[in-house]
C-alpha cells in the first residue's frame, strides 16, 4: 500500500518536472504556429499557419541574414577554439611540467571574469579598428568566452582515459604526436565532441556581447528577438518563429549530447 | 637481442626518492625476474628501462649504448602492462599489428605476421573482436602477441599475470616459459609472486625500498638468502625465525635448544624453513612445544607451534594427526639447512 | 612523461587566444577605470582621475541599488537552483523509462538562449493574453489581476523564476555526478542498520554530496552574479530600477551614457566580487580533502 503509494507519487514528481521544463517551448511552438489573432489569446484550438515563419525570413525581419551570422560565427569559434583547447587539454592532462597547476588555475580563473569588463575594451577596440558589427568582432570575443570553458571540460574527458595505452603505443614505435593522433584522437573523440557541441550552444545562445557589438550587419538570432519589439508593441507570433528558429538546431545537438554531458560536466568538476 | 646495464641509477618524484642507487646488469638472452613487496620500486625501474620516466641520475645502457635520453619509440623494446594497455578503439588484429604498422608494414604482411602471432597464442578467431569483448586471460594474451608480433631486442612484463585467475595464471607461466626459451629473448619480468619468480627466472633480483638485496639464481635466493628480508620474503609457508643465543654449539631460545656448528653469540637469528623440519618424539625433539594449528593444504600438513613468543611451522606428513595445545617435537630433517643471521644488520652469518 | 617542452608547444595556441582575449582587454579596462573618459564628449582616452570612478560608483544610488538588487536575485535563485537541483537529482537518480525520459528533455531548458527565455516568460506573464497569467489568476483567485511584470516584486520572482528554470537542469546533471560516486553499499548499509529514508539521506548521501554541492552553489554564484540576457528581454531594468541587476547598470553606464570609466570601475567592482567569491570557493574546496579542482 505504502509502496504504491510512493510509486505513484515518484510518477507524478516526474510527469509534473516534464510539464515544468516542457511548457514554456510547447508554448512558444504553438504560438509560432498561430494567427495573430490565436496569439493574443489564450488559444489552445486554432488553425496552424506558416504564415509566421516566412514573415520572419521576409522585409523588414531577415531573419535569415541572422540565422547565416549566427552559423557562421558559431561554427567559426568552435572550430579554432576546440582545437586549440583540445591541445591544451592534453598538456594538462598528461604531463607534470612546472607551473602547470598555475597555469591551469590561470585558465579557469578567467571563467569568474564578468563578461561586462571584457566587453567595454572590445567595444572600444573594435570602433577604433573599425570592426564594430562584424562577425570577426563576434568570433573573437567569444573565443573568450569558450576556451577556457572548453579546455576545462575536455581535460575532464582526457583524464578519464586510461594512460596505459598511450605509454604502450610509445614503446610499440609512436612518437608523441602520433600517440596523440593514433591513440588520445579516437579515444577523445566522443568527448571532443560534446565539448564541441555544448561550445557551440554557448555561443548561440551569446547575447551581450552581440547585442553590443552589432547593430545591423552581425546582428545575430538571439539580439534579433529584441527586433520584434515594435512601436506597434511586441510582436508574440513573429517572435515566437524566431525562437523555434533559435531553438531546433540547437535542441537536436544537445539531445545528441545528452548521455555524454552528465560525464563531461562532473568529470571536469569533481573527481 | 641485447643486455642492459643500470648503473647507478637513482629515481627521485620531487622529494621521494623511489629508487637511492640502482646497479642492475641483465645478461643477453636471460629471464630476470624483479621481485618484491608492492610499493619497493619494481614498477619504477621497469619505466626506467622502458623511457616512460626520465631517470634523476645515472646511466642506462642498452646493447652497451646509453639510451637515458632516447625516446621509448626508439629503444627498440616491447612491454606487457599489468593492465595490459590495449587500444580499446581498434580491434584485436588492429592492437597486434600496431607496432608494425608503426613501422610502416604493408597492411597485407601486417595480417600475414598479426595471423601468425595470433595463432601463436590461440587468438586466431577473436582478430574482429574489441578488446572489452575480451576476458581477462584473452586480452593478456593479445598484449602479449603485440609484444612479440616483432623481435624486439627487450621484453618488458610488468605483472603481467596478477590479473589472471589461478589456474589461468600457471597456465600462462608454462606458455610464457616456453615461449622465453623459444624465442631467446632478453626479459625483464616484474612479479611480487615469489612462485612466478621461482618458476620463471634465470635469475631473481628480490628488491626491497629501492634497493637490491639479492640477485641470483632462484635456487641460490631459496637456499641462501642474503638477508632476513629476504629469507622472511621467499618460502611459503615463510622461513621460521628464532630470536636466541648460541653458546658452545648449542642454540637455545624458549622451547627450543638444537645444536649448531658455529660461534658462540649472544645474540642471533636462526632460520629453518617449514621443508627442513619434521615432526619427532617429543621427548627427544630439540624443539618442543604446544601445537597452536593444524593445517591440511592436501599434500602435507602444516603444523605450527607456539614456543613462547614466536610460532614455528613445519610441514608434516598428510596423514600426520594430533589434538590442538598437545605437546609436540620437531626436529631438524637430515640434510635440511640452517640459517643464522645478525639480528642488528639482517645479514646472513657464515656458516 | 618524457618530452620537455612539448607541453608548452601544445599549450601555446590556446593561451594565445586566453591572453589575447581576456587578459589584454582585462588590464584595458583596469587602466580605463582610473581615467575621464565619457564618449559623448571625448574620442579619445582622458585624464587620470584616480579613485573618483570608483567613490562616483559608491555614491552613485542607482549603483547601490543595483548592489542591492543583485544580492536578493543571487541569494534567492542560488538557494532555489542547489535545492531543486539536489531534489531532482534524487528523484531522477533510478533508472526507469520515465526518469530516463525527464532526464533527456531536461537538457532542453539548458540549451535555450537565456535572452529568449526572457522573452517568452514576457509573454507568458502578459496579464492581458499571457497563458500563465491567465492560468494562475484562474487556479489562485487572489492572482487574479495582478499586472505581473509592471510590479517590482512579482517581477523580480519572475527573473528568478526564468533563471532557475534555466539553471536547474545543467547543475541537476552535475549532482547526478556527484550521486554517481556515492557508493550504493553505504546506503544499503544504513538501511539494513535500520536507519529511516530521511536520515539516510541527512546523514548519508548529503555528507557525501559535499563537494558537488558546494561546486554546484559556487558555480551557480558566479552565473547568477553575471546575470544579464534576461533582465534586457523580460524587465529591461524595471520596473523602475527594481531589476536592475549589476551587469545590466554596467551595460546601461557604459552603452547608454557611454561612460566609459566609470562603466569600468564598476565592472571591476563586480569582477573583485566575484573574485573575492571565488577564492572563498577554492579555500572550501581545498578543506574538502576528497575534491581535487584541477
Ligand atoms: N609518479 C609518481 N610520483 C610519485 N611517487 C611515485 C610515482 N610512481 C611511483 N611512485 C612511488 O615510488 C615507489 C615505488 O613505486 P612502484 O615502482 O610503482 O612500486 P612497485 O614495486 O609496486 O611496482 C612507491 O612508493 C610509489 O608511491
Ligand atoms: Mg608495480
Amino acid at each position: 500500500m505504502k509502496k504504491q503509494l510512493f510509486w505513484w507519487g515518484e510518477r507524478a514528481l516526474l510527469v509534473f518536472v516534464a510539464v515544468v521544463a516542457l511548457f514554456p517551448i510547447l508554448w512558444m511552438f504553438l504560438t509560432a504556429f498561430k494567427q495573430p489573432l490565436d496569439a493574443y489569446r489564450v488559444s489552445i484550438f486554432f488553425t496552424p499557419t506558416f504564415n509566421n515563419f516566412k514573415a520572419v525570413f521576409d522585409e523588414p525581419w531577415y531573419l535569415g541574414r541572422m540565422v547565416m551570422n549566427s552559423v557562421i560565427v558559431a561554427s567559426v569559434t568552435v572550430m579554432i577554439s576546440v582545437p586549440c583547447a583540445s591541445l591544451a587539454a592534453y598538456a594538462f592532462s598528461r604531463f607534470r611540467m612546472r607551473g602547470r597547476k598555475f597555469l591551469f588555475f590561470l585558465v579557469l580563473s578567467t571563467q569568474f571574469i564578468p563578461a561586462v569588463v571584457i566587453v567595454l575594451p572590445f567595444f572600444l577596440m573594435f570602433r577604433q579598428l573599425g570592426l564594430l558589427d562584424t562577425r570577426l568582432a563576434l568570433i573573437i570575443v567569444n573565443l573568450a568566452i569558450v576556451t577556457p570553458f572548453v579546455i576545462w571540460m575536455i581535460k575532464g574527458f582526457i583524464d578519464a582515459i586510461p594512460v596505459e595505452a598511450e605509454e604502450a603505443a610509445m614503446v610499440d614505435g609512436a612518437s608523441r604526436l602520433r600517440v596523440i593522433r593514433d591513440i588520445v584522437l579516437p579515444m577523445a573523440a566522443p568527448g571532443i565532441l560534446t565539448s564541441s557541441i555544448f561550445c557551440f550552444i554557448l555561443t548561440w545562445n551569446e547575447f551581450l556581447f552581440a547585442l553590443i557589438i552589432t547593430r545591423r550587419e552581425a546582428v545575430t538570432l538571439p539580439v534579433g528577438l529584441v527586433n520584434f519589439r515594435t512601436e506597434r508593441g511586441d510582436l508574440w507570433e513573429l517572435m515566437s518563429a524566431a525562437g523555434v528558429m533559435i531553438t531546433v538546431p540547437i535542441f537536436i545537438m544537445a539531445i545528441i549530447i545528452q548521455k555524454h554531458f552528465t560525464r563531461g560536466m562532473t568529470a571536469g568538476a569533481v573527481k | 637481442m641485447a643486455e642492459v646495464r643500470l648503473e647507478n641509477v637513482v629515481k627521485r618524484y620531487g622529494g621521494f626518492t623511489a629508487l637511492p642507487k640502482l646497479d642492475l646488469h641483465v645478461n643477453e638472452g636471460e629471464f630476470l625476474v624483479l621481485l618484491g613487496p608492492s610499493g619497493c620500486g619494481k614498477t619504477t625501474t621497469m619505466r626506467l628501462i622502458a623511457g616512460l620516466e626520465e631517470i634523476t641520475e645515472g646511466d642506462l645502457l642498452i646493447g652497451g649504448e646509453r639510451v637515458n635520453d632516447k625516446e621509448p619509440k626508439d629503444r627498440d623494446i616491447a612491454m606487457v602492462f599489468q593492465n595490459y594497455g590495449l587500444y580499446p578503439h581498434m580491434s584485436v588484429a588492429d592492437n597486434i599489428g600496431y607496432p608494425l604498422k608503426l613501422r610502416g608494414l604493408g597492411k597485407s604482411e601486417r595480417m600475414a605476421q598479426v595471423r601468425k602471432v595470433a595463432e601463436k597464442v590461440e587468438l586466431g578467431e577473436l582478430l574482429d573482436r574489441r578488446p572489452s569483448e575480451l576476458s581477462g586471460g584473452q586480452r593478456q594474451r593479445v598484449a602479449l602477441a603485440r609484444a612479440i608480433v616483432r623481435r624486439p631486442q627487450l621484453f618488458l612484463m610488468d605483472e603481467p599475470l596478477s590479473n589472471l585467475d589461478a589456474k589461468l595464471r600457471v597456465t600462462m607461466r608454462a606458455e610464457l616459459k616456453h615461449m622465453h626459451h623459444e624465442m631467446g629473448i632478453t626479459t625483464v619480468y616484474v612479479t611480487h609472486d615469489q612462485m612466478e619468480a621461482m618458476t620463471l627466472a634465470s635469475r631473481i633480483v628480490v628488491m626491497n625500498k629501492g634497493r637490491i638485496v639479492q640477485l641470483d639464481t632462484p635456487e641460490r635466493i631459496y637456499s641462501e638468502p642474503a638477508d632476513l628480508f629476504v629469507a622472511d620474503f621467499i618460502g611459503s609457508p615463510s622461513m621460521n625465525l628464532i630470536h636466541g643465543q648460541i653458546a658452545g654449539g648449542t642454540f637455545t631460545a624458549e622451547g627450543i635448544s638444537l645444536p649448531v656448528s658455529a660461534p658462540d653469540r649472544a645474540k642471533v637469528v636462526l632460520g629453518i624453513r617449514p621443508e627442513d623440519l619434521q615432526i619427532s618424539d617429543a621427548s627427544t625433539a630439540p624443539i618442543k612445544a604446544p601445537i597452536f594449528a593444524l593445517e591440511l593444504t592436501g599434500e602435507s600438513t602444516l603444523v605450527t607451534l607456539r614456543a613462547g613468543a614466536t610460532q614455528l611451522c613445519a610441514r608434516g606428513a598428510a596423514d600426520f594427526r594430533a589434538k590442538m595445545d598437545d605437546t609436540c617435537g620437531l626436529a631438524p630433517r637430515p640434510g635440511g639447512r640452517i640459517h643464522l643471521f645478525d639480528p642488528e644488520s639482517g645479514l646472513r652469518l657464515p656458516s | 612523461m618524457r618530452d620537455r617542452g612539448l607541453p608548452f608547444v601544445l599549450m601555446a595556441p590556446a593561451f594565445l587566444i586566453v591572453l589575447a582575449t581576456t587578459l589584454y582587454p582585462l588590464s584595458y579596462s583596469l587602466i580605463t577605470s582610473f581615467r575621464e573618459w565619457r564618449l559623448t564628449r571625448q574620442r579619445r582616452p582622458g585624464d587620470f582621475v584616480g579613485i573618483d570612478n570608483y567613490t562616483g560608483a559608491f555614491t552613485n544610488h542607482e549603483f547601490l541599488s543595483s548592489l542591492w538588487v543583485t544580492t536578493v536575485f543571487v541569494t534567492i535563485s542560488v538557494v532555489a537552483t542547489v535545492v531543486l537541483a539536489m531534489a531532482l537529482a534524487l528523484l531522477l537518480r533510478r533508472t526507469g523509462r520515465l526518469h530516463t525520459f525527464v532526464r533527456i528533455i531536461l537538457i532542453l531548458p539548458f540549451a535555450m538562449s537565456p535572452a529568449l527565455i526572457g522573452v517568452s516568460f514576457r509573454f507568458m506573464f502578459n496579464p492581458e493574453f499571457g497563458v500563465l497569467a491567465q492560468g494562475l489568476g484562474a487556479i489562485f483567485p487572489f492572482l487574479k489581476g495582478v499586472a505581473w511584470l509592471a510590479d517590482p516584486r512579482f517581477a523580480m520572482g519572475i527573473l528568478i523564476v526564468t533563471d532557475v528554470w534555466h539553471w536547474v537542469p545543467y547543475m541537476t546533471f552535475m549532482c547526478l555526478g556527484g550521486l554517481t560516486a556515492v557508493p550504493r553499499e553505504t546506503e544499503e548499509a544504513a538501511r539494513i542498520d535500520g536507519a529511516s529514508g530521511f536520515r539516510i539521506l541527512w546523514e548519508i548521501i548529503l555528507p557525501q554530496m559535499r563537494g558537488v554541492l558546494v561546486v554546484v552553489a559556487i558555480l551557480k554564484t558566479i552565473f547568477a552574479l553575471k546575470m544579464f540576457d534576461q533582465v534586457v528581454t523580460l524587465t529591461g531594468g524595471g520596473p523602475g530600477a527594481s531589476t536592475e541587476t549589476l551587469a545590466y547598470f554596467v551595460f546601461k553606464v557604459g552603452f547608454h551614457w557611454f561612460d566609459m570609466g566609470q562603466a569600468s570601475a564598476m565592472a571591476w567592482i563586480l569582477t573583485a566580487i566575484m573574485m573575492v567569491i571565488s577564492i572563498w570557493y577554492v579555500r572550501l574546496l581545498m578543506s574538502e580533502r576528497k575534491l581535487v579542482t584541477a
